[in-house]
């Protein structure tokens, strides 16, 4: 028997976003599906961008 | 027969004689226009209420004013069964559509409890499936994408359908909005209505006019991740839900 893989795993699979009739839709990873307006779509990118640098900073700093 | 959708096609079924014994556990009909609340959260209840046809909800309205659909009921639920034993709801019951219902006070279903055990064990299954389909759509809205929950949702409509009548295994009815569908599978209207549109270019299947057309079961199935074992099918009913028997609507077959 295989063991199945955590849900709680971090993902290594981006979601995916894309726009449809004046709104973004954020598809994955996992269960993520999210509508957004543009501005709040823009603000989580901005946000995800600056947590993702510093995450990569802590992964530096070992 | 109000009953006679009652466990139809699942594991288990009601014998002539336990059927029987429901049937006159009935007190009396109701019809309830569609948008009614049936049953209302934190209001003691002494009967519980079958539905006989047309399709119910159970929804939970957030503090923030927002409603979720928790389930769908079909013909031969029994929508607040647990009510008999609880004696008031956690949530709103209400009508999706048009709808009528049997009502059995729960001192008939005291008798039943007292003289016969076997439906009252299956009357105890009834609420047990309920509890698996809760678990699924808890599955659902936690792991799956957009899709397959519309795909998901959609099959195992086909298949509580399909084993009451109600589909003929690829095409059924389902007077849902694309806001009802979003509120079951937690998209928005937007999303909601993209993935059908991907689902009908993929040849998977079709929703309009509040009708499902499913062209390729096996295809949707797979692309919902999409097992019936929850739902304790009869072999045949199950095997027909996930397309495990040369379905004519397979577009492999």
């Amino acid at each position: 028997m295989t063991e199945s893989r955590s849900a709680l795993e971090p993902r290594e699979d981006a979601g995916r976003a894309t726009a449809e009739d004046g709104v973004v839709i954020l598809d994955g990873p996992d269960g993520v599906a999210v509508t957004m307006t543009a501005d709040a779509a823009e603000k989580t990118a901005a946000s995800l961008h600056e947590a993702a640098k510093k995450a990569r900073e802590h992964l530096a700093r070992g | 027969m109000l009953t006679q959708n009652v466990l139809r096609n699942r594991t288990s079924e009601l014998s002539a004689e336990e059927r029987s014994l429901l049937e006159g556990a009935i007190s009396r009909t109701q019809f309830f226009p569609a948008g009614a609340v049936v049953v209302r959260q934190g209001v003691p209840v002494n009967v519980s209420v079958l539905l006989v046809a047309g399709l119910m909800t159970r929804h939970v309205d957030a503090r923030d004013g927002k409603r979720h659909l928790v389930a769908v009921h079909v013909p031969g639920d029994f929508v607040d069964l647990h009510a008999y034993a609880l004696k008031k709801l956690d949530h709103d019951v209400a009508a999706l559509t048009d709808v009528t219902v049997a009502i059995l006070p729960h001192e008939s279903l005291e008798r039943i409890q007292q003289i016969d055990p076997d439906l009252t064990r299956r009357l105890w299954f009834l609420t047990l499936l309920d509890a698996a389909t809760h678990r699924q759509w808890i599955y659902r809205l936690a792991s799956l994408s957009a899709m397959q929950r519309v795909a998901h949702f959609l099959c195992e409509t086909n298949a509580r359908l399909l084993a009451i009548g109600a589909s003929d295994g690829s095409s059924f009815a389902l007077p849902m909005t694309q806001a009802d569908i979003g509120e079951v599978c937690s998209l928005t209207n937007v999303h909601v209505s993209r993935v059908l549109r991907e689902l009908r270019e993929l040849g998977l299947c079709q929703f309009r006019s509040s009708h499902v057309v499913i062209t390729d079961l096996r295809g949707l199935a797979a692309a919902a991740l999409f097992e019936p074992g929850y739902l304790f099918l009869n072999p045949q009913t199950a095997a027909r839900a996930a397309a495990q028997n040369g379905e004519a609507n397979d577009r492999e077959s």
